[in-house]
């Protein structure tokens, strides 16, 4: 049943849910191709508000419907309500545009993007009618691949793909769809499929790979089965320039996040904060060149509509050409009524500067600066560049600009961490607060807000700090505890990231293979939308781990030694175990490792082992 | 009106599945639509900027509107049909913007002027037949007052004011339909599928709405006659 079979049982249920527009398509953008023969339907693990706006999603799907006689549409996990209804209306998880069964695809992509949302794949394959698990599909069933940031430790949710794509797709794709064409048109079984998928770079297939324990049931390692290659290293791209990033986005209709055309302007940070997953493995720093962008900005305004363009990456304030591209577009869209974004600041002079530049003459948002630790001692730990000085200027020149409002992300829990530490961010926060103050005149001071962010450290694997052992809970507790005493309560609002679900991350972001099973126990009892506060449920994941023996603590709270294997030493980003010790022992003694794009290579090993380099406004370094 | 503003009025359709989305959700979508348009649309003054723009009365997620009308104010004139037709060109088709015109800055707003709507309620069900429905709607009518609990409100309509034309039942397949004439007033309007459910609820009548529509909404003239705003 192709061509939209289901929209009549779909529209059925729509006057008894909440939010119909998660369901119906039509979307500005959105690609129609009834006729294509390989059908592609890609999926985020959670509801359409969350997943539309990604953007690794929107490249795909441009990608992926450019290939000729090729198909991509989207689909979501649909709330509570509306899956509650399809069940009981027996209507399968269906694609948006032609409101097919997922089931009827050739490939099904499901993006990972965050550690909770682990549960929401299952509910995502059993809605579609599929089995959960790689080895119960069959000939009938699609290819269910996997990606995005998570892939850097796939053990956790292996078996639940046939495959999974380690690094960046813009080109995988391509290889991925080729070859399981070629497959299918050579007959091969999905055994031998999955074996000839095995061979395109960058592609995880996890039925390959076996976790091998020892007498004494240690884990020792993962191998591979003969002809699959014994590291999967990730894909990445050269020249961001060469790939054009989609400038006919979907507009949505509801109320979604990021609810704004972005623009991709870098990709990767070399700035090398030790706890940042993403600053390690989407290195090296790829620039994309100020024409380029600006073009893209203005084309897809104009044929989107919206009135707002984030200039997204990890640290866009760090693009060498940023402030020309800010000129730019100021001078293009005076008078539209259109506002320019940047997602995230640096705690410096610049950062202020450019915050004032893309806010100028329009509404001025918060300001939203990551000092991450409260003492210097700790900030060097983790090579966060930055000083009290920077802070303190930064705030005073924005609250001097007119700025009533700061929002400061803060981490406890971080390796060799002392009360000390901690007090320090209630200091530091004091210390913002009183020259926010100075800033501000007299007669504005009742509307300034300092808002406090504090999350527990959670060590991920492919960082200098995967070998470290994650604060137990109690002792995350007692720290909370510290921190509130220490900080000023006048004008400041404290925001905790609840540490259970800290816990719960830790787990899945440095789990093996075995943690499988306990996701699969807890979604048996009911567990998706974790990453929702609502439904998440410490004590349902608890039982799980205690159904099947595991011990999460183990998993989280023991620091491991370098010689121990880790369950994810066959995934490669690039990044050489050799420099993440390194930078490990420069954090326990403070030292700091300068950032590469603008200083001296830090021998991460990256550029070298994948053939690329730095690059910069466009350019190569070389 | 600021000086050298021109305020265009359109007319549009919110049809087919994007019945499903909310007021607010065709307001974001029309306004990025005008956007797209390319229009020289004015921008309101003051801390945050925002388009210039103001919509008829609202629409409820789920019921489709066959003729709904905003007002744009332009900052330079443009020919009406090149305006709609750059409109029609950046709009789904399900909600196409499809007749406009300039009106004077002293006509009042859409909300305040557009008090009469048309509706068409489609019933499907074992007994949706027409003779059904009409008994059952003739006895919810003839009561004179039509009482709904909404939000926690209560709310009474005098359906002598609430209704000034009789509905009328007639055949479709599979079912039937009737049309509703609403009057609007400041305490809220009928929304005619309650009615037409609390009489199916009444007379024991196994049949549902299917569907609603609103194919009008009209201008009623000081001297008592129904006109389109555009
Ligand atoms: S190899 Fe050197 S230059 Fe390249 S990302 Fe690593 S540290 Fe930077």
């Amino acid at each position: 049943m192709t061509n939209g079979g289901l929209w009549p049982q779909v529209e059925r249920l729509l006057a008894s849910v909440e939010r119909p527009a998660r369901y119906i398509d039509r979307e500005w953008n959105a690609v129609h191709q009834p006729g294509a023969d390989y059908r592609a339907a890609l999926v985020y693990p959670d509801t359409y508000e969350i997943g539309q706006a990604n953007q690794a999603i929107a490249i795909l799907y441009a990608t992926l419907n450019g290939l000729p006689a090729v198909v991509a549409e989207r689909a979501y996990l649909p709330w509570l309500d509306m899956s509650t209804a399809m069940r009981d209306a027996g209507v399968p998880l269906f694609s948006l545009e032609s409101c097919t069964a997922l089931s009827e695809f050739d490939l099904i992509g499901i993006t990972v993007p965050y550690e909770l949302t682990y549960s929401n794949i299952l509910e995502v394959l059993d809605l579609a009618g599929l089995p959960i698990r790689a080895s119960e599909r069959t000939e009938a069933h699609p290819l269910v691949i996997g990606g995005g940031p998570s892939a850097f430790n796939p053990e956790p949710f292996a078996p639940f793909f046939d495959a999974v794509l380690v690094g960046e797709g813009e080109e995988a794709v391509a290889d991925i769809v080729a070859a399981h064409r070629a497959a299918k048109q050579s007959g091969l079984d999905r055994a031998a499929t999955l074996m000839a998928l095995s061979a395109v770079p960058g592609v995880y297939v996890p039925a390959l790979y076996r976790p091998e324990y020892d007498a004494d049931g240690a884990f020792i390692g993962v191998s591979a089965v003969p002809g699959a290659p014994d590291v999967v290293t990730k894909r990445v791209l050269a020249d961001l320039d060469a790939h054009r990033p989609p400038t006919a986005p979907i507009v949505p209709f509801m109320d979604v996040v990021h609810d704004r055309f972005g623009v991709e302007v870098l990709r990767g940070c070399t700035r090398g904060c030790r706890f940042c997953q993403a600053g390690m493995v989407y290195r090296p720093v790829r620039e994309r060149s100020a024409d380029p962008i600006v073009r893209d900005v203005l084309a897809g305004l104009a044929c989107t509509g919206y009135d707002e363009v984030s200039l997204t990456s990890l640290s866009t304030t760090d693009h060498s050409q940023l402030e020309e591209v800010l000129r730019r577009l100021q001078r293009r869209l005076e008078g539209t009524g259109v506002s320019v974004s940047l997602p995230s600041l640096r705690v410096d002079a610049f950062g202020v500067e450019m915050a004032r530049l893309v806010s100028a003459g329009g509404k001025k948002s918060g300001l939203t600066l990551a000092p991450e630790a409260g003492t210097q001692r700790m900030r060097d730990v983790i090579n966060k560049n930055v000083t009290e000085e920077d802070l303190l200027g930064s705030v005073q020149r924005a609250f001097e600009a007119g700025w009533r409002r700061v929002k400061l992300y803060f981490m406890i829990g971080l390796p060799t961490e002392t009360d000390d530490d901690v007090r320090g961010i209630g200091e530091l926060v004091g210390r913002v607060f009183r020259v926010a103050r100075e800033a501000t005149p007299p007669a504005q001071r009742g509307g300034l807000r300092v808002a406090v962010s504090v999350s527990t450290f959670v060590p991920k694997a492919q960082t200098p700090f995967q070998w470290d052992a994650q604060l137990p809970l109690e002792e995350v507790r007692r720290r909370q505890s510290v921190l509130r005493e220490s900080m000023p309560r006048k004008g400041v609002e404290l925001h905790w990231h609840d540490s259970d679900v800290s816990f719960l991350e830790g787990v899945m972001a440095r789990g093996g293979r075995e943690v499988a099973d306990v996701i699969e126990a807890a979604w048996r009892d009911g567990a998706t939308f974790d990453a929702w506060t609502e439904r998440f449920n410490p004590s349902r994941w608890a039982a799980a781990f205690e159904a099947c023996g595991i011990e999460p603590a183990s998993i989280a709270n023991r620091e491991r030694t370098p010689a121990e294997p880790l369950p994810w030493d066959h995934i490669s980003a690039g990044v050489s175990k050799r420099y993440l010790l390194r930078e490990r022992e420069r954090a326990l003694t403070g030292e700091l490792t300068p950032d590469c794009s603008f200083e001296s290579c830090a021998g991460c090993d990256v550029c070298q082992d994948l053939g690329v380099d730095i690059v910069l406004g466009g350019v190569a370094r070389g | 009106m600021a000086e050298g503003e021109f305020r265009l009025r359109v007319r549009y359709g919110k049809v087919g599945r994007l019945r499903w989305l909310s007021h607010l959700e065709i307001v974001h979508a029309l306004e990025r639509i005008i956007r797209r348009a390319g229009l020289p649309y004015a921008l309101t003054r003051g801390f945050s900027p925002h388009m210039k723009v103001a919509f008829g009365p609202a629409l409820p997620v789920g019921t489709a509107g066959e003729n709904e009308y905003l007002d744009v104010w332009l900052t330079r004139y443009t020919g009406v049909e090149d305006a709609l037709g750059v409109l029609a060109a950046c709009a789904p088709a399900d909600l196409a913007p499809n007749l406009a015109r300039f009106v004077g800055e002293k006509e009042p707003s859409l909300t305040a002027a557009i008090t009469i709507a048309r509706y068409e309620v489609a019933i499907e069900g074992k007994e949706s037949s027409t003779e059904n429905v009409r008994t059952a709607l003739e006895s919810v009518v003839s009561a004179g007052t039509f009482e709904v609990e909404h939000k926690g409100k209560h709310k009474v309509f005098d359906l002598a004011r609430s209704l000034p034309e009789e509905a009328r039942v007639r055949d479709r397949e599979d079912g039937s339909v009737v049309d509703v004439t609403v009057r609007m007033g400041s305490q809220g309007s009928l929304r005619p599928e309650l009615l037409v459910v609390r009489a199916l609820e009444t007379a024991s009548v196994d049949a549902t709405v299917l569907h609603t529509t609103r194919t009008d909404t009209l201008i009623e003239t000081p001297e008592g006659v129904w006109v389109r705003p555009v």
